[in-house]
């Protein structure tokens, strides 16, 4: 490594010190809060009135419920990792990549909220019905392994020629695969208790949410838009 | 997915050109004419886009799907399926909303509010016909249709579809397509969609919501009623006309809505107001009409039904075999009689006593969604008469009878589970041939009733005797299941896959640790006989499993030359073994999984 490059990697590093206000403000800015937001408080407010309704009704808040009310959080979350004007910030010093993960690491506090709001209104019923709440960490390693996947479909739409509809897009994607997993035989005995053992369906949970963030890390590191051929093209090759 | 990207702008252009270069010239000499071509043309344009549209695509093969995963095991009951096949609508309504919502709300979402208005059409003429468009979603509601009434048909449909009920469901789709018209007219982002139609689902799924008696006014109540257990249609319930009215009423009010929020002119919104309250009034009368109460003398009539099935049931008879079935499910009659008949041709000499298959309806009055509007002294009256029934099913104490219980709805249309159901039946007939008894009157020890002892009827286990090994013998030659729903086995004489169970046997003063089999079909609940059915032994199921090996004339020939000592409940398994000339299959260690009930054991 010469002296030049040296230098030259510390000045790099030093721009991005003096950027970050900045980009911290672009992102700020650009987050859509309002979806967001709506999302989450629209779910917890459905929970509230089924929790109102089952505490008057002396039946306990299972936790389809929570998954229930979690939905609106997650579809709310496949707007998020959009990139505006992303042609544009493209060609900028700053990686295309900061605005999107910004999103996302300022989308994850809501989330983790909302979630924890939900849980603390399902186990309050449950307490008053059952007596004691139910164990909550593979709803939790559930919830995160819809995020991750909702985030993973996002970031892909987003490379894609549906990038103009990415959250409209991801929501449904998202959705299906979640339902295919929860459905079909072989992935079932895994993600979906019963048959799976609460620590089975947590490890593989939050092994779907691992293997989500390496793809949604190349997602979002992806410089061009990925354009489908069609399949008559294909054909005729 | 197209009829909402930015592809319709250009279509909208394309639909001005339509009308004429001249097209602004001539909308201003002749408002009416050239504005209805202009929201044909729009209309035509945004139709082909939501037919076109990969998510209502999507919307219809999970309604498919997940109508197939309702009905795949249920009886073809078209007065059920019918009201199924709206769970499968709701589904793609939730589809049709979203791409409406996303095609209404395109030009503010992509910030082209300005080009748009410069257009020859205006907002109102826009959303008037994005909501004739709605018209692209029919198609894919009639294939929905269409593909379920085949499926249905072809496996042998009872009763016949209710236009009505398949009508309701066309127009759900169509009211929520407006809804989502509505919602994108007002709230641009896709997320305003996509909870509109999560409000749609929540709505569907109301088994959590309350007020049981407006079931009917959700937009679809996909769970709640006894449906698949009628033995008949009943008028009023589900009140299909009157819902079908309410969705075409929630249809008009969004769209009323929609064309309110773009409509500038205050004579306009004069005429839109008033149509919003003819289409609230339309609304609150369908709701109205949804509220009255079943008549009583239909709810008298399906009660005597239940309680006396003897005087609405058809009965046949063929080889002191009798079947008894409620009108309309004749065509179930072959399917019935072939395993039994199967194991007749078995059988050298039949009881003198006949066997009844009887058809029963099961029935919970309380069911407000069944009974609302009616005093609580005569559905008091009635339940007590439907409970009186159902006890005399459950046991008969005096004198046990030969009835074999079919209930409504339980018996399968295809697949694994009517072979079970087959077997079950097969099995049913099998034990009434070699006469086990389906219960005995036993005492009920202390410590299990919780209070004193008593006599009560209980399932009883033929434990230890050939007839039990022959009676399965004979369902499994009648019906051929397969290995897998017998419950597997490793073909090292092991059960792996078989579901055991254990239960205590009293035999005297003893309880004897029995393997109990549970036999195909006896966890559906296909066919039951008075009281509990008997408990078939896993050492049974072994021996009837190893009398397969041998050729059916050779044991044909054993039961023939001995067939009143295989009668006698006195005859072991190890007997009939010695006898057919194989060795008696032992029972593996360590199956039990789970019970451990005290049973008598059978000795009639």
């Amino acid at each position: 490594m010469t002296h030049h490059s040296v230098r030259r990697g510390f000045r790099s590093r030093l721009s991005w010190l003096r950027a970050m206000p900045l980009l911290a403000r672009l992102v700020t800015r650009t987050m859509p809060w309002v979806p967001l937001i709506t999302g989450c408080l629209a779910g917890s407010c459905y929970l509230a009135v089924m929790a109102r309704i089952a505490s008057s009704s002396h039946w306990p808040l299972g936790s389809g419920y929570v998954r229930e009310a979690f939905i609106p959080a997650v579809g709310a979350l496949a707007f998020v990792v959009r990139a505006p004007f992303r042609p544009l910030t493209q060609v900028t010093p700053v990686p295309a990549w900061v605005t999107p993960v910004g999103h996302v690491l300022l989308a994850t506090p809501i989330l983790a909220a909302t979630c924890w709001l939900q849980l603390r209104i399902a186990a309050h019923n449950a307490t008053l019905i059952l007596g004691h709440p139910p164990a909550n960490y593979p709803l939790i390693a559930q919830l995160t392994g819809w995020c991750a996947v909702t985030v993973v479909a996002a970031a892909c739409v987003d490379r894609s020629r549906y990038a103009d509809l990415g959250g409209a897009t991801a929501v449904p994607v998202s959705a299906a695969a979640i339902a295919l997993a929860w459905y079909v035989p072989i992935t079932h005995k895994l993600l979906a208790e019963p048959p799976a053992t609460p620590r089975g369906l947590t490890i593989a949970w939050y092994t779907v949410a691992t293997a989500a963030l390496v793809l949604t890390s190349a997602a979002v590191g992806d410089s061009w838009h990925r354009y489908a051929r069609s399949l008559g093209r294909l054909l005729s090759r | 997915m197209t009829a909402a990207a930015g592809g319709p702008a250009l279509d909208a252009a394309q639909a001005a050109a339509a009308v004429g270069d001249d097209g602004q010239a001539r909308i201003a000499g002749r408002p009416s004419a050239s504005r209805l071509h202009t929201v044909l043309g729009l209309a035509r344009v945004e139709a082909t886009l939501l037919a076109r549209s990969l998510l209502v695509l999507a919307g219809l093969l999970a309604g498919v799907a997940v109508i197939w995963l309702a009905i795949r095991s249920a009886e073809p009951l078209w007065w059920s399926v019918g009201w199924r096949i709206g769970l499968g609508q709701v589904l793609l309504g939730m589809t049709v909303l979203v791409v409406a919502q996303l095609a209404a709300g395109r030009a503010r979402r992509n910030g082209m509010t300005g080009l748009y208005a410069s257009f020859p059409t205006t907002a109102g003429t826009r959303t008037l016909a994005q909501l004739a468009g709605l018209v692209g979603a029919v198609p894919a509601s009639l294939v929905l249709i269409g593909a379920v009434a085949t499926v249905v048909q072809l496996s042998g449909a009872i009763g016949t579809a209710s236009i009505a009920t398949l009508a309701a469901g066309l127009l759900l789709v169509i009211a929520a397509g407006a809804t989502g018209i509505a919602v994108g007219t007002r709230f641009s982002h896709p997320l305003a969609g996509m909870l509109a139609a999560l409000v749609l689902f929540a709505t569907s799924d109301n088994s959590h919501l309350p007020w049981a008696a407006g079931l009917w006014l959700y937009p679809w109540a996909s769970y709640g009623d006894q449906l698949s257990s009628l033995p008949g249609p009943l008028a009023g319930y589900p009140p299909a006309g009157a819902h079908a009215l309410e969705l075409a009423g929630l249809a008009a009010l969004a769209g009323v809505v929609s064309l309110a929020v773009t409509a500038r002119r205050a004579r306009a919104r004069g005429r839109l107001a008033v149509a919003g309250i003819v289409a609230l009034a339309v609304i609150c009368v369908a709701g109205a009409l949804q509220l009255r109460p079943i008549p009583t003398a239909d709810l008298n009539h399906l009660v005597s039904e239940v309680t006396d099935p003897a005087s609405a049931q058809h009965c046949t008879s063929a080889s002191r075999i009798r079947y008894c079935l409620y009108p309309g499910f004749g065509s179930q009659l072959p399917s019935l009689e072939a395993p039994v008949q199967a194991v007749l041709a078995h059988v050298p000499t039949r009881p003198t006593r006949p066997l009844t298959f009887r058809q029963v309806a099961g029935l919970y009055l309380p069911d407000s969604t069944l009974t609302h509007g009616h005093p609580y002294r005569q559905v008091s009256e009635w339940d007590v008469r439907v409970q009186r029934a159902q006890a005399n099913i459950l046991g008969n104490f005096a004198a046990p009878s030969t009835d074999v219980y079919l209930p409504v709805g339980s018996w399968p249309a295809r697949g694994g589970e009517l072979a079970d159901a087959r077997f079950d039946l097969a099995l049913a007939a099998a034990e009434w041939a070699v006469r086990i008894p389906s219960q005995t009157i036993a005492s009920l020890p202390s410590e299990a009733s919780g209070g004193p002892s008593r006599q009560v009827p209980l399932a009883c286990v033929p434990l230890d005797q050939a007839r039990e090994a022959i009676a399965i013998w004979l369902a499994i030659v009648a019906t051929h299941p397969s290995a897998g729903a017998l419950g597997g086995g490793d073909g090292r004489g092991g059960l792996r896959g078989v579901k055991v169970s254990l239960a205590e046997v009293t035999v005297g003063a003893s309880h004897v640790a029995t393997e109990i089999w549970a036999y195909p079909g006896s966890t559906t609940t296909a066919v039951s006989g008075p009281g509990l059915a008997p408990q078939t032994t896993v050492a049974g199921y072994l021996l009837a499993r190893a009398m397969t090996s041998l050729p059916e004339q050779k044991v044909d020939r054993v039961l023939t030359a001995g067939w009143p000592r295989w009668l006698n409940w006195h005859s072991t398994d190890a007997q009939l073994a010695a006898t057919l000339g194989i060795p008696m299959p032992g029972v593996p260690a360590g199956l039990s999984q789970q019970g451990n009930p005290v049973e008598p054991v059978c000795t009639a």
